[in-house]
């Protein structure tokens, strides 16, 4: 019990009621047991933990690898099964009437457990095959429990037919102590994964893994990054990268392991600016989450550098525009049809022709409304607009005049295929319906490399 | 880890409790208590059709938990006891959740009846034709009389679901009008208006015998009242040995007084199949027993335990659900903790009726997601409840963040992340009415113009964020000030 506590920190209380609830070996399991909680809370880690101390048969279903009824069937069956041996397995029938036959040929009486890791995916199915699994115990022959691990809490399953009730666990997110202490934990993983990744002199070694020092840096961290993000995964991957930062000056003797404010100052704009990759994952295919079992990966050591200049530079939406190279109607294309898409076409003249002083009046009337109902064209998405409305504008904010070529057109394909816009690869002038499917940062970047002004053109920023 | 090795005498013994407490609860599908009426009127269907060879048929109708297979289970234990069950009838049991069209329900029949071999490669024309063929065997025995059949359904509704043709209903309702064979059928099931789903030919041939089953119609006092008696009931020990029962099931048909006296014992201790499947219970000590007993009655007095159970009568008054409250207080038990806790108890009733994992899940939100879920309560607020898509989530937290100085600006991708993240928590949902079937490509490209609509009671997002400890103040305040 001890051993699993330091392995499942800050658990205590969802470990002693799994502990209580399955009880030992031979004492009567509950019929079905629902947990929920958020992302990465440690729902699979403690049930698996527990069940691995209980020695209990289990079988772990998880329903995203399992998306039909009959492999989940047959997941069970033959993770029950002593031997390897091919089960076939269609229908719940089969499942019960195997399940029997198991329990007389050598399950006896044991206590079983299957686990349903997210869990929400059964909804997909059939709602029976939940409601039958609800009260797998009533159905056959065996000392059964039936656990439900989701991200979802039970409301969200909505049985209409009702169901046997299970017995309902909780598992709620970890604070911002116990975010640290469990990654505080980690220490080792980390130190190990920075000495791997760089040379680093025994002297240096020292200082590197005294803990204050990665306490230091795990508060700076989690000031920065403990608001928008609590997902414990995504939190270690990110500690890692940066910690990695943070210990660089160091690695190069430049700051010292003791000047803590002016590590501080070394870290803090990193923090802010790594802030952009949460949740990316951009360098996922590498070593970059602490694995204890990667020795081998000097050789990750530049790629990984290499690629976070890369992340770094792919990441802002708008060097990412700039370094599309379109030929230069393209880009007045793509505008056109950024305009078409988020301009009513009511306002078009207005927008595009030069003496419209007349709708002034109405204009700061309509304007008024759409303040109030707040629903600007910008926020509501795009609209269709058709190829000639497309042309239309396109002339009018180009200041030269160019005939309409075929040339003209296949660029319109081309921004289709780039997967720029929406609509049809197929020209025809008078059905052709497209909408424009890139946002206001891309099409801004695109008009600055040509000098042009889309707020300007934009009915929502008047 | 499960160190039944224990010398502890002391250990030993809470450990048997336990376990014989939780069998009580939770694998004892037989010992029926309540509903003497609606008992005697199975117990009189399947007694008439067994011993007499009549035909009948009927529904059984009860919430879920409300005892409906119990009290089947134990009727069934009755007669088995008292006529030769085995010999002189045939019971099909079959569920909707497991037999889910008529092929797989004719192959669980004739599994049941154990006539696979009859069958064999044969092949019916019908559905009709196979089932007689079914009874036809049955005849055939060695003295020529045809065994009684009980077809219990359970989960009746499901047979007749729209999309399923309910020739299986039809055919059994059918042969209970014809003589070909006595037969029971008995549907059971927590749909009240069943009987509109079927079909007229089917419904032409039901007997249109109801028997209901509600929790609550039976007990003459407050339904609390019966649950602390049943606690009582489920939480203490049969005081005789368990090791008697054999002696005492001897002696009770030679003279009545004794069976009387063992009426307590009787309801108090688990059916022999169960017990003789757990050698060891026998270890139980008597004097703990009755210790343990003294402790369930003193317990039963306290107005603490009678209000608690009186809350969750308010809510529920589902026994099945009653008995996993039991199950999680009786698991509590251990050596260091041998005793039943009252506060125990009512924190487990109140996670039950209460469980407020919708506020716990708010609270587990990051700040900046809850803060997403607030700008989304102002703007439903202001428009009526109606849906908002991202970027209008965003231009409401931009509106707040930009006001404050004091939150740091999180860059627009992250933002988004959050947003998908309640997407995928659930806490906010498509808003309904939006066509799906627009290009894949292009709606994925679409999401942020994707309408949602908080899929939270407000008043669960205000109960999140006042009881929300680590909340930053500006945040709190710009929640309570709302509108903008
Ligand atoms: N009157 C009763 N006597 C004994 N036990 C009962 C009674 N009512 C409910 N129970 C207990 O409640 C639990 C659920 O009962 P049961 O499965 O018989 O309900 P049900 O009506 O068949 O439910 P469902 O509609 O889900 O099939 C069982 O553990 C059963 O022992
Ligand atoms: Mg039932």
């Amino acid at each position: 019990m001890e051993e699993l506590q330091n392995k499942v920190p800050c658990r205590e209380e969802q470990l002693n009621g799994l502990f209580n609830l399955l009880g030992d070996g031979d004492e009567c399991l509950p019929c079905s047991i629902f947990i929920s909680g958020s992302m990465a809370t440690g729902k699979t880690l403690c049930i698996n933990a527990v069940l691995r101390c209980l020695s209990y048969k289990h079988v772990v279903i998880d329903c995203i690898e399992c998306y039909t009824p009959k492999i989940i069937f047959e997941t069970i069956l033959s993770g029950l099964e002593d031997e390897e041996i091919e089960v076939k397995c269609e229908t719940m029938m089969d499942l019960v009437n195997g399940l029997n036959r198991l329990q007389e040929a050598q399950l006896g009486y044991n206590p079983i457990v299957l686990v349903f890791d997210r869990a929400e995916r059964l909804r997909n199915l059939d709602a029976n095959i939940m409601s039958a699994f609800l009260k797998l115990r009533e159905l056959c022959n065996l000392n059964i429990c039936c656990i439900f691990v989701t991200h979802l809490i039970y409301e969200s399953f909505n049985f209409r037919r009702g169901v046997r009730e299970p017995i309902k666990l909780y598992f709620s997110n970890y604070n911002k102590e116990e975010l640290f202490k469990i990654i505080f934990l980690q220490q080792k993983t980390f130190i190990h994964h920075l000495l791997v990744t760089y040379e680093v002199d025994n002297e240096i070694k020292g200082e590197l893994e005294k803990p204050e020092l990665f306490a230091n840096f795990l508060n700076a961290f989690l000031s920065v990054f403990y608001r928008p993000c609590r997902d414990l995964i995504e939190l270690q991957h990110m500690a890692c990268v940066n910690f990695m930062k943070y210990c660089e000056p160091i690695i190069k003797n430049e700051i010292s392991a003791m000047d803590l404010t002016k590590l501080w100052r070394h870290i803090s704009p990193i923090l802010k600016s790594s802030l952009e990759l949460l949740y990316l994952r951009l360098s996922d295919a590498k070593a970059v989450k602490p694995s204890p079992g990667k020795e081998n990966s000097d050789t990750d050591s530049i790629p990984h550098n290499f690629e976070n200049m890369l992340k770094e530079e792919l990441t802002s939406t708008k060097t990412f525009a700039q370094s599309f190279e379109l030929p230069y109607y393209a880009k007045f294309l793509l505008i056109a049809a950024y305009l078409a898409s988020y301009n009513s076409p009511m306002e078009d003249k207005r927008l595009f022709m030069k003496n419209h002083g007349k709708q002034r009046k109405r204009l700061q009337q309509v304007k008024a409304k759409a303040k109030i109902s707040e629903k600007l064209n910008t926020q509501l998405g795009p609209k269709v607009f058709t190829l000639h409305r497309l042309l239309a504008i396109f002339y009018a904010i180009l200041e030269e005049k160019i005939g309409l070529t075929s040339n003209l057109l296949a660029q319109i394909a081309t921004l289709v295929e780039l997967k720029l816009i929406a609509g049809s690869k197929e020209i025809d002038l008078d059905t052709a319906k497209y909408k424009c499917i890139v946002g206001y940062d891309f099409i801004s970047a695109v008009a600055q490399t040509v000098g042009f002004n889309v707020r300007k053109y934009l009915y929502d920023f008047m | 880890m499960s160190d039944l090795r224990t010398d502890n005498p002391l250990e030993v013994q809470i450990k048997l409790i336990r376990k014989y407490l939780k069998l009580k609860i939770m694998a004892d599908n037989e010992s029926f208590h309540g509903h003497a009426q609606e008992r005697n009127h199975v117990y009189d269907l399947f007694k008439r059709t067994v011993a007499h060879g009549e035909s009948h048929s009927a529904l059984m109708i009860g919430p879920r938990g409300s005892g409906k297979t119990t009290l089947i289970n134990s009727v069934l234990q009755q007669i088995s006891k008292e006529v030769d069950l085995s010999n002189d009838a045939i019971i099909v049991r079959l569920n909707g959740l497991i037999h889910s069209d008529d092929k797989l329900s004719l192959k669980a029949i004739t599994a049941q009846m154990q006539l696979e071999n009859a069958v064999g490669d044969r092949v019916f024309g019908t559905f009709a034709e196979n089932l007689a063929f079914l009874l036809s065997c049955l005849q055939s025995g060695a003295d020529r009389r045809c065994k009684s059949m009980l077809f219990i359904l359970e989960e009746f509704d499901l047979f007749c679901h729209v999309g399923r043709t309910q020739t299986l209903l039809y055919n059994l309702f059918d042969i209970t009008h014809s003589a070909q064979a006595p037969m029971c059928v008995l549907g059971v099931t927590n749909r009240i208006d069943v009987v509109e789903l079927l079909e007229k030919r089917v419904k032409s041939r039901f007997s249109h015998r109801h028997i209901f089953l509600f929790p609550n119609e039976d007990s003459q006092g407050a339904p609390h009242v019966k649950y602390r008696d049943l606690m009582v009931n489920m939480l203490c020990l049969p005081r005789t040995k368990t090791v008697s029962v054999k002696k005492n099931r001897r002696s009770r048909k030679s003279t009545v007084t004794s069976e009387d006296m063992e009426i307590d014992q009787e309801t108090n201790s688990l059916p022999d199949t169960i017990i003789s499947r757990h050698p060891n219970l026998q270890h139980l000590d008597q004097e703990f027993v009755q210790d343990w007993n003294a402790h369930v009655l003193s317990l039963a007095e306290e107005q603490k335990v009678l209000d608690c159970i009186e809350k969750l009568c308010y809510y529920t008054v589902n026994e099945q659900i009653f008995r996993n409250i039991l199950f999680e207080l009786v698991s509590k038990l251990s050596l260091n903790k041998p005793y039943i806790d009252v506060a125990d108890l009512s924190a487990i009733i109140d996670n039950t009726v209460a469980p407020e994992h919708r506020v716990k899940l708010l609270q587990s939100l990051s700040i900046l997601e809850l803060s997403l879920v607030i700008a989304m309560k102002h703007g439903m607020e202001i428009f009526d409840g109606e849906p908002m898509n991202f970027e209008m989530v965003l231009h409401r937290y931009t509106k707040f963040a930009n006001s404050n100085s004091s939150t740091q600006t999180v860059p627009r991708a992250v933002i988004l992340k959050a947003f998908e993240h309640l997407q995928e928590l659930e806490v906010i949902m498509p808003a309904r009415g939006q066509d799906h079937s627009t290009d894949a490509g292009a709606t994925r490209a679409h999401k942020h113009y994707r309408l949602q609509a908080l899929a939270t009671p407000t008043h669960d997002v205000t109960e999140a964020v006042t009881k929300f400890k680590a909340l930053p103040t500006e945040i709190r305040h710009w929640f309570g000030n709302s509108v903008v």
